[in-house]
């Protein structure tokens, strides 16, 4: 016991020494927790338009009315031509424009009006919402026009959104990185510590005095544990003060779960420097195996759901897709029971442990 | 200029030896775009729908089977009670849950104006939002209908209809737009990320000291040793373009010369802030944090994945000072929109300046570096 505590507390001395990777293995977490909360909004706002009327009667000047006081848009520009269109695309000035053609106003009085409405689609992210938006403003005015010939809409929806009434995007992604903290910190670090002391030759010497192989690896793990629990519990915090993200579940619960998946992730990092000749190659193997794959696939920001089957397959190899569906379910909606997710991430956690175990002691002897 | 020559030769050796990060950098472009292109998109589609019919009649079968004719929703488990639907969307297996109440359709001819429940699962904010929109939009679509089919002889009431077309891409093939983006985070990490590895290395083996005796300038040092990185990024950018029009069908509409102008004020700025970082730091270890440190926040800023339209305002500000924004830009303007020099004048402009900067102070951290050498 002592002896492992001898080593973690050398290991500590190393983190405490390097001031600049400490200070980007506590702020990274910090800071994305703010960016990520503020910049991942789907929710369009300031809409830029350019309005093409060619009718210029009442009629068209009603459906334009419409369309700035719906709040959606912001910057409505007058367009004299449609070749403004296109340069205004081009300079990324607009990002659709609405064409109320010559005659507008007597079709409607005929009986059916139409309006174009072209959208930038090479930001194909926001394209389709764009063109909903611009849509249901015009269905509202179709509405409108259906009430004042006494056509009233005979049914209609109510929405109610579950787990996250007013769409904060915080809530999603907070759990997420959780995660992905405490990849970064359990996995990257914890492998490019082994590997620099293989490198250095120190490991070597570590190994010739009494302290077992075993002692070795658990006191140069513990102090990452500690910092990635550290991490965490800064994510969470910053997550709940700045963004009100909820904890409708149970604290221990949680705990329990980032306990399996810090296993999880240390496994991999010992796995990686393990197999690893240099650490260039553990650095960059880290980054490939651990953070990319979790900020990418695990369903952390990118819907798994909208992926090709094949990669759907790659998703639920990975621990974290998982680990997220529990720690969300946790959080948001006070789920408890998680028999699929649980089994898959036990069974991930003991292969992973053998395997790493198994290479190192190959390493090693 | 000799000198200048010997170095960048002893560079090209050094990388063709160095088999491993050849092999990364030649083969990450195509695995990247792969995954990448493939992965990153937050289209609205397989959104599982579960019903529950408590009308059971024509009017509610219509509404109901109105979703999953759409290209957004699939069928999802039909539930029998509110509080089975209500465990279905709290254990996750539906991410929206449509519930017709009994006597909606008595009610709806009877002009009582009934409405139907939409629970949306709310956990992801953003397909949540859109998904529920899409959902109303639906159901809108659907009053409309039997409105139309129940309306008397009467006058025909006035109508106004949406013809939608979306330019350049009328498909709205996400990869499209990702393709390009990840051209930009390819140049951006081969250029910095390599760059400040290959200066901090020489620097944890000692031969930089070594280097900086002998009569080399700071600034051929740095010429010397940013060159063979430019122009394998610049080979990446070629490898990446060809593949992503090869495989993708990504266009190149604009002029490939506004592009080429583009990256390499772009190469400008990456270079020299890779080199600043290596300057600022002493391990492989540190470079490799500071510059990832600075690419994922210069990526979530750059309009990559999220939107910079959709940002808070200060986010927006922060986004101004942010290179690979511009950048991004360029090639999204140019590939796929066609555009020309005129139209990112403004772009190339403010890279042009920040390329200028970044080189410029890159350059003075050496020589301070040499200084203390």
């Amino acid at each position: 016991m002592n002896r492992i505590l001898a080593m973690a507390g050398k290991e500590f001395l190393h983190i405490r020494r390097d001031r600049r990777s400490l200070a980007v293995a506590l702020l990274m977490p910090l800071t994305m927790v703010l960016l990520y909360g503020a910049v991942i909004d789907m929710e369009l706002r300031d809409l830029r338009v350019g309005v093409l009327d060619l009718d210029g009667g009442d009629r068209s000047r009603e459906l334009l009315r419409a369309m700035t006081s719906s709040g959606f848009i912001v910057e409505a520009e007058r367009l004299d031509g449609r070749e403004a269109i296109e340069a205004g695309f081009r300079q990324g000035r607009l990002q659709a424009a609405l064409v109320v053609p010559r005659g507008y106003g007597e079709d409607l009085a005929r009986g059916g009006a139409r309006v174009q409405v072209l959208v930038d689609g090479a930001d194909a992210s926001t394209a389709a919402t764009v063109a909903n938006y611009l849509q249901a403003v015009v269905a509202l005015v179709d509405r409108d026009l259906l009430r004042e010939a006494g056509l009233a809409a005979p049914f209609d929806a109510r929405t109610r959104v579950w787990f996250n009434p007013e769409l904060v995007s915080a809530r999603f992604v907070v759990p997420g990185l959780v995660a992905l903290v405490l990849m970064m910190i359990c996995a990257l670090l914890t492998s490019i510590a082994i590997t620099r002391e293989k490198e250095a030759g120190t490991l070597e010497q570590i190994l010739t005095t009494p302290v077992t192989p075993a002692q070795v690896i658990v006191g140069k793990v513990l102090p990452y544990v500690a910092l990635g629990a550290l991490d965490c519990s800064m994510v969470l915090l910053a997550g709940k003060w700045v963004f009100g993200v909820p904890m409708a579940g149970s604290w221990w619960l949680l705990a329990a779960y980032c306990l399996l998946f810090i296993v999880i992730a240390l496994s991999l990092g010992l796995l990686i420097s393990a197999r690893s000749p240099s650490l260039r190659v553990a650095m960059m193997a880290a980054l490939m195996v651990t953070m990319l794959p979790t900020m990418i696939l695990s369903g952390f920001v990118f819907p798994i759901a909208s992926m090709p089957g094949p990669l759907q397959v790659v998703c639920r190899l990975l621990p974290a897709t998982h680990f997220l569906v529990v720690l969300r379910g946790i959080m948001l909606k006070g789920q408890a029971w998680f028999p699929l997710q649980t089994a898959a991430l036990v069974v991930m956690a003991a292969v992973l442990l053998t395997l790493a175990i198994r290479s190192f002691r190959l390493r090693l002897e | 200029m000799r000198a200048l020559r010997c170095l960048v030769r002893k560079e090209f050796k050094q990388l063709r030896r160095d088999t491993a990060l050849l092999r990364v950098v030649f083969a990450l472009p195509i695995f990247q775009l792969l995954v990448l292109s493939y992965a990153l998109n937050n289209d609205l589609r397989n959104v599982r729908v579960a019903t529950l019919d408590e009308d059971r009649t024509a009017l509610s079968r219509a509404v109901l089977d109105a979703f999953p004719a759409s290209d957004v929703f699939v069928p999802g488990p039909a539930a029998r009670d509110g509080d089975e639907l209500e465990s279905l969307l709290r254990a996750g297996a539906c991410d929206l849950a449509v519930r017709v109440p009994a006597g909606f359709e008595r009610d709806a001819l009877a002009g009582r104006a009934p409405s139907l429940g939409i629970d949306v699962d709310g956990t992801n904010s953003s397909l949540a939002g859109r998904g529920a929109g899409y959902a109303g939009a639906i159901v809108m679509r659907e009053a409309a209908r039997f409105a139309a089919a129940h309306a008397g002889a009467g006058v025909p009431a006035p109508r106004v209809e949406t013809v939608v077309r979306f330019l350049y891409n009328p498909e709205l093939e996400s990869r499209l737009f990702m393709v390009p983006g990840v051209i930009v985070m390819l140049v951006t990490i081969i250029s910095a990320l390599a760059t400040g590895m290959a200066v901090v290395r020489e620097k944890e083996l000692g031969t930089l000291d070594q280097v900086l005796v002998t009569p080399l300038t700071p600034l051929q040092y740095v010429v010397g040793k940013t060159l063979p990185f430019g122009l394998i990024a610049l080979a990446d950018l070629a490898l990446a373009t060809a593949f992503a029009r090869l495989w993708f069908h990504v266009p190149l509409l604009g002029s490939p010369w506004v592009l080429l102008l583009g990256v390499l004020e772009y190469m400008l700025v990456t270079l020299g802030l890779g080199l600043m970082a290596s300057a600022a730091s002493n391990t492989q270890q540190q470079a490799m944090f500071t510059i990832w440190f600075f690419l994922v926040f210069a990526i979530m800023l750059s309009g990559f994945f999220f939107p910079v339209d959709n940002m808070p305002e200060w986010a927006r500000g922060l986004t101004r000072i942010n290179p690979m924004r511009y950048f991004m830009d360029i090639v999204r303007g140019v590939l796929l929109r066609g555009a020309g020099l005129a139209d990112l004048r403004g772009e190339l402009l403010t890279l042009l300046a920040m390329g200028a900067a970044a080189f410029g102070a890159a350059v003075l951290a050496f020589r301070r570096e040499a200084g203390r050498g």
